[in-house]
Parts: C-alpha cells; structure tokens; sequence
C-alpha cells in the first residue's frame, strides 16, 4: 500500500523549531486542540459509526433479498437481490475513503471484497458434495466468498444471470454467502460501537491514552493517508489494470457492470471524510481546520473532490465498455483522481504535520 | 530548514548528518501510524515511482487458481494467497498456520547437508510444508501449534510466562521416511530492505568474531548460502536464518514456495514431481516485470524515524541497552555503499540495529535445523527498526521468528546463549531502569 511524499525532514525540521517559534499564543493553541478534538469526535460519531451501521443495515437488506430470491426464484425478486447488492457496495466503497482500524486490523476488508473471485474453485465447490452451510463458507479462501462471490451467483457472466437457472447447489452458496457478509459486517460496526469493541475510543482519545495513536498528528496522518491511498487505488489499479490491458475481464465489478458506481463512491467517501458528512448529517469536518488556517487550499482541496467525483459523469457506458469506447473520459478521470492524490499526499499532509501540535 | 538555521545551534545536526531519529537515513519516514511500513522512497523519479506502485499493486493481489483471466496461478499447493496476506500493512503477521489470516510457514528438512551446502529436502514434501492446496488436492499436512506455558520472575519481582511452542504434523498426504526437522518463520516486516541490501559485504564481515577473539562472549559469523541467480555461494542476508542473499531471490522463493507461484528464476512449481501438481504449461506464471517490480518495492520502502528521542527516560534505556551489552549484536549503525545510479541508497548512515551476523540463541529459541552455515540454535540478528510500531502495525504485536513472544520482555527473556549475559543484565534492573530500556525499545 502506497504513501509517498511525506516529507519527512521537513516534518523534522518543524518538530525542531517548535522550541522557539513563538508564531501561536496559549489561547490559539487552545482553539485549536478544541477544534481538532471536534473533528476527532465527529468523524467518529457522525462519519465512521453511522458508515457502518448503513453497510451493516444495507448488507441484511442484502441478506434478506437473498432469502426471498431463494425460496421464491423469479426475475422479479433476482431484480430486487440485484438492487440490493449494488445498494450495500454503496455504503462499504464509500468507508472505504478511510480504510484503517478495525476494517484492516481484522482483514474485514479482504473478507468481504476479495477481487478477483476464484471461477475454477467456485464452480469445482458447486460441482461438488462439500457441505456450504455458513461457517463452511467462513472457511473459505477470501477469493471464494464476499461481495464478488455473491455477484457471480446472481449476475452471471456479463449481468446474464436468469432466476430459473440459479441451481439448488448455487441457492444453498449463495444463502450461506450473504449470511456471511452480513455478519461480517456485523462484526465492523461492532469493532467501533462504543457499547462493544469501542474503536471509537481509540480514535477520540487520540494523544490523550489511545494506543493506536499517540498524538492526534498520528490520527490526521492516518486519516489523509487513507484517503490519498483509495485515491491510488482507484486510479491507478482499479481502473488502469483492465484500461492498460484493454480487458474488460478484469475489471472488478464486471458481472454486476457497477465498477463505475463503485469508483465513484470511493471518491465521494474521500469528501465525506473530508467534510465529516454522511446521509445527510453533516459535523465538523477537517475542512474547517484546513480553512482556519488555509482558506485557499481548503478551497483547492473540496474543488479537486468534487472534480473527480463529476468527472465520472462523462463515463456514460458500463467501465467494461468505456475501456474501448471512451479512453479519453476514462484518462480524464484518472488524471482528475491523481491531481486530487498529489494535493492530500502533498499539501494536506504538510498541513497536518505543520499543524497539528500533539 | 531555512527557518531551523536561523534559530537552531549547529551542533543539533552535526556536520556528518547524525542524527539519531533517522534510522533510514534519507529514507526514513515521520509516520507513526498502521500505515508507517508502507511508505515508497522519495526522490526515484517518475519511471522508478511507476515501477514501485506496480510491485505495490502486485504485493496486493489475490491470486487465483489456473487457469484464470486476471491473477492466475495459485498453487496448486501454497500457504497464502496474496504478499500483503502475510505481511500484514508490510509488516508482520499472526503466528498462526493453515488459517486464513495466517502468517507462518513451516521449513522442513532431513539431516545432513545437499551438494550446495544447504539443506536437504524431504521427498515429497521439498523444503517447505505447503498446507494449502487448491480444490480437489491434498494439502501437504495440517501444521499443529501446541504452547507450554513457564512463569518465571524478574529481580524486582515482576512475574511474566514465556509460551513455548512444539509443532507437530498431522495429515501427511504421503509418510515421510526419516527423522525430519522442522523450523517455523513468521513473515517478517518489509521495512529498510534495500538499504540492508545495500550494505557493504565487507562491513558485515568485519563484524564477524567467530572465535570470540574479543573475550565479549559473543560470536557472530556471517552465513553464506547458495544463491539460484548467480549460481553460487553468497553472503547471507534475509530471512530469520540469513539463508537468503539477495531481495529477487527471496521474492522469486515466496512466490515459489509460498504462493505457487513460478518465475523465470524459480519455474518450476512447488509440487513437481508430486500427486497435486497441476500437469499446466502455464510457466513462469508471473512474468519478469511483475517479479522485478515486486522486488523493487520490496527494497523502495522507508523506515519510520525514531519517536521520543530527547526523552531522558529513552535516553537513559539506550544507555542501558548499550551497558547490557545488547548492543553488541543489535549494532545500532552501519554506512550504506556508494551507489550513483540510486543516490537514495548511497552512502546513508542507517539505524537497523543489527549486525546482520548469525548468533547461537541458546536451546530455547533453537529449532535444531541447519541452513547452510546457520547452526540449530543459531538465528541472525533481527533488525529493531520499526519494532515500537509492530503493535500498531499488527495489533497486535508478535515477536521472534515464530511470533512466541507476546510481549518485549517475553522477548528479551527468551535470549540465551551468546545472550544470556544481556539477558540476566535484563532481569536484574531496577523496574525503572528495566522501562526505561522497554520505553526505547519502544522509540525504535
């Protein structure tokens, strides 16, 4: 995983000076430990925990879709468990604008979004008479289970699937499969629910008795890391991988043909982490503390999100055609994604290790 | 830096550059997060910074059974699907084995030596147990972990329990004929690769005091190994036994052995000439580029600074780390080479706490498995770089080479032989002393 241009000795040389620059009297270095605090806060309590119990209640939707497709097999409910497959990779691609904690810690990440998903295995475990019941499927290799595994079931090669041609062998994986992303994803919102793994804590006691992160540099260090890392990610593996071998077959969510859906909201958790919003709620976000301090890069930073997120609205065909059909919309895109990720891996990370104090 | 001359004295950054936070000299890197093992060079350019994302893009792949569009490969025996499934954000894993978050591999040999001097592989089986295997084929064996647990005291009273592991094999997919000898690893951190790679032969070697000539009690030796590149014996430098010379040569052997994975340096499948291998023409399964790439990143990746070393508790333990003689093997320093086509490599005053020598650790660490000149209770020194971070990196944090220790102290008490002394030196500080000493190992 990629970090690059922190710049590191000109963090040392800011720890260095610290001893006599006299730029911050007591009372702003007071407001902005207070403001800093807040956007530690309110990431966690109106970003992260919300993210994850809208992928937690989206993948039981999932769950249950898959349950009624099961027992009643008709296009209908196959539409419908389709919808809500594509509806629970919303909320999981855009927490994945800050991947760290629990969701890496516990590879949460690896079981429930493995690209690719292994076809031979696939098809010799449905061929066979091996037992598919939930902890079997738990056993399984990460390429064998997850989103992608469920999207094969009940999208078919190319988005063909039919109900009728869901075999018994198929019903029986695919009720176990979604049973396991469910409570997988069970498990996340519980490693920060504050009533049981409490990572949040973790996270709000930054510098002040987190383990994780001793000083709340580490945390905001982190937090851009992550979001320049998705950047990476989406750019320059999601989408060059199939764009630079003119293989649509290798695009990661090609059977539900919701690749660019997925990018895009990769993206849009960038800015969600950004401006502290989700569903609507907003709190106070790092793009406050950037803009007491930066007005114009705050204003460079929220232009760049943006940009990349509408540029995906030139991309007007599934990504398994724009790789042929549209390369200088793909480019475009990419280009608007890396001009984001050098500005959070440039001058937002020099931001936060000029000044975040401790 | 133009505002830290104006009102920083010289003598902080002296002339020769010294200072001790950066452990990878120009490489090093301020980040103290789960993600501080993962940070590329700075300055290697808009080709070599291509090169590194690619490897970095490989080192994350899941790979797939053959045949396959994308990632194809796996097995048909392996021990994990993907680098980053081991090396867990670059850096080490969970001691476990055969499930699938874990991060150990289990060597395995017979007595004796081959005709390169190495050791001698298990028909069947080769040298390493794969306990994976793709569907429809036998894994090797089930690898199976049984811990003791032995409390001991330090002088100041303070009570800790070592756990010690016995490995035992079950589910041999064919007998094994002979008395074999198993030796766990866990995968180790990615960190400062390069730079360890870049050290001179020559300094290593003068390091070595085989016959303990300087009366210290202490006596390194360097390992030479049979390398498949140059077709020759080398010098030692990777791996927990040093049985490894060169970065391509041990990524080439994880793809091999722990991945099933062939390359033009290895290209032949893991389970050749045994009842799982796959019959497919399908090698090398990784093309030069990718393998190349992949060592690449393995040697472009930073090492985080130092934290806390103005702290006069830090300062004290290092003195006592010095005092206790731990510092005789966990040498802090050595200069990297003159290298002009790589200047971030070149000539760099780096911290990696080793002295990258073979030590005898005494019965209790010993896996009683030669490996070319590695005895059976002799292990190189593992670098410190980066070891405050492990708990964070990995959360949490394992130590040695089969991750027994849960804890530093653990750690530290499981040294013996050439270590007693430092051990004993350990156990018998003061329980101020003895944090201090943890606390800097902590700022590592």
């Amino acid at each position: 995983m990629k970090k690059s241009l922190l710049l590191s000795l000109a963090c040392g040389a800011v720890l260095a000076i610290a001893g006599c620059s006299k730029s911050h009297n007591d009372d702003t270095q007071t407001n902005d430990a207070t403001l800093e605090g807040k956007v530690i806060v309110d990431f966690a309590n109106v970003l992260a925990n919300p993210n994850y119990a809208d992928l937690q209640a989206k993948a039981s939707t999932l769950k249950d879709a898959v349950n009624t497709l099961v027992a009643t097999p008709n296009a209908a409910n196959l539409l419908a468990a389709q919808t809500a497959w594509k509806n629970t990779r919303v909320p999981w691609e855009q927490c994945e604008g800050f991947l760290f904690g629990p969701v890496e810690d516990f590879d949460y990440d690896p079981i429930m979004d493995t690209w690719p998903v292994d076809k031979n295995e696939l098809d010799a475990i449905l061929a066979s008479s091996n037992p598919l019941g939930v902890s079997d499927v738990d056993a399984l290799q990460q390429s064998q289970k997850g989103f992608h595994a469920i999207e094969y079931i009940i999208f078919g090669p190319g988005g063909t699937q039919k109900a009728d041609n869901i075999t018994a062998r198929e019903k029986t994986y695919l009720t176990s499969l979604a049973q396991s992303l469910y409570n997988t994803t069970v498990q996340l919102k519980n490693s920060w629910d504050p009533s049981s793994g409490n990572f949040t804590k973790q996270v709000t006691s930054a510098g002040s008795g987190s383990t994780t992160f001793a000083t709340r540099k580490d945390l905001f260090i982190a937090l851009v890391g992550s979001m320049a890392d998705i950047c990476g990610e989406v750019s320059s593996s999601k989408m060059e991988v199939p764009f630079a071998a003119k293989d649509s077959t290798l695009d990661e969510s090609s059977f539900s043909h919701n690749s660019v859906a997925d990018f895009k909201n990769n993206i849009t958790g960038i800015l969600n982490a950004y401006m502290c919003t989700y569903n609507g709620a907003g709190g106070t976000g790092l793009n406050q503390l950037v803009a007491s301090k930066n007005a114009s890069l705050d204003a460079k930073l929220q232009s760049q999100m943006k940009a990349a997120i509408a540029a995906f609205s030139t991309i007007t065909v599934t990504y398994e055609r724009a790789i042929y059909e549209q390369p200088t919309q793909v480019k475009a895109v990419q280009a608007s994604i890396n001009t984001l990720q050098a500005t959070l891996e440039g001058d937002l990370t020099n931001f936060v290790n000029t000044n975040i104090k401790d | 830096m133009i505002v830290l001359v104006q009102c920083q004295k010289s003598s902080v950054f002296p002339d020769e550059q010294y200072d001790d936070r950066l452990s990878g000299g120009v490489e090093t890197v301020f980040d103290a997060t789960s993600k501080a093992f993962s940070n590329m060079f700075t300055e290697l350019g808009v080709y070599d910074e291509h090169v590194h994302s690619l490897g970095d893009d490989v080192f994350s792949r899941t790979f797939v059974s053959a045949p396959a569009p994308i990632n194809s490969g796996l097995g048909a025996l392996y021990n994990n699907v993907s680098c980053i499934s081991c090396h867990h954000n670059d850096g080490i894993g969970l001691p476990t084995v055969g499930e699938l978050q874990s991060s150990m591999l289990v060597r395995i040999s017979l007595p004796g030596t081959d005709a390169n001097g190495g050791p001698v592989a298990v028909p069947g089986y080769g040298l390493q147990l794969q306990d994976k295997a793709v569907f429809g084929k036998m894994p090797e064996c089930k690898v199976n972990i049984t811990y003791t647990y032995q409390a001991g005291t330090l002088d100041d009273g303070t009570s800790y329990i070592l756990r010690a592991p016995s490995y035992t094999l079950t589910n041999l997919y064919t007998p094994i004929n002979g008395n074999y000898m198993l030796s766990p690893r866990l995968a180790p951190p990615m960190i400062g690769l390069g730079l360890l790679e870049a050290i001179p032969e020559s300094q290593i070697v003068a390091g070595a005091d085989p016959n303990d000539a300087n009366g210290d009690g202490i006596k390194g030796h360097a390992n030479y190994v049979w390398d498949a590149i140059t077709k020759s014996k080398q010098l030692g430098r990777f791996g927990w036994k040093a049985n490894t010379a060169s970065i391509i040569t041990q990524v080439a052997s994880a793809f091999n052995q722990d991945m099933g994975l062939t390359t033009s340096i290895l290209p032949v499948e893991n389970s050749f000439g045994q009842s799982q291998n796959d019959g497919l023409k399908d090698d090398p399964e990784i093309a030069d580029t990718l393998l190349n790439a992949v060592k690449f990143y393995a040697q472009t990746l930073r090492v985080p600074a130092r934290r806390n070393t103005t702290d006069a508790t830090v300062k004290r333990g290092e003195q006592l780390f010095a005092l206790g003689k731990c510092v005789n093997c966990h040498k802090q320093t050595f200069t990297t080479g003159v290298d002009v086509s790589r200047k971030y490599m070149s000539n760099q005053v780096i911290h990696p706490y080793t002295d990258m020598l073979l030590h005898d650790m005494g019965p209790g660490l010993a896996d009683n498995r030669t490996d070319y000149l590695a005895g059976g209770q002799e292990w190189r020194t593992a670098p410190l770089w980066g070891l405050g971070l492990f708990e964070i990196i990995n959360n949490p944090g394992y130590y040695l080479h089969d991750g027994r220790a849960r804890t530093l102290t653990e750690a530290i008490m499981w040294h013996g032989g050439e270590a007693e002394a430092s051990k004993a030196y350990f156990s018998h500080l003061s329980t101020s002393d003895r944090n201090a000493m943890l606390k800097f190992l902590k700022s590592l």
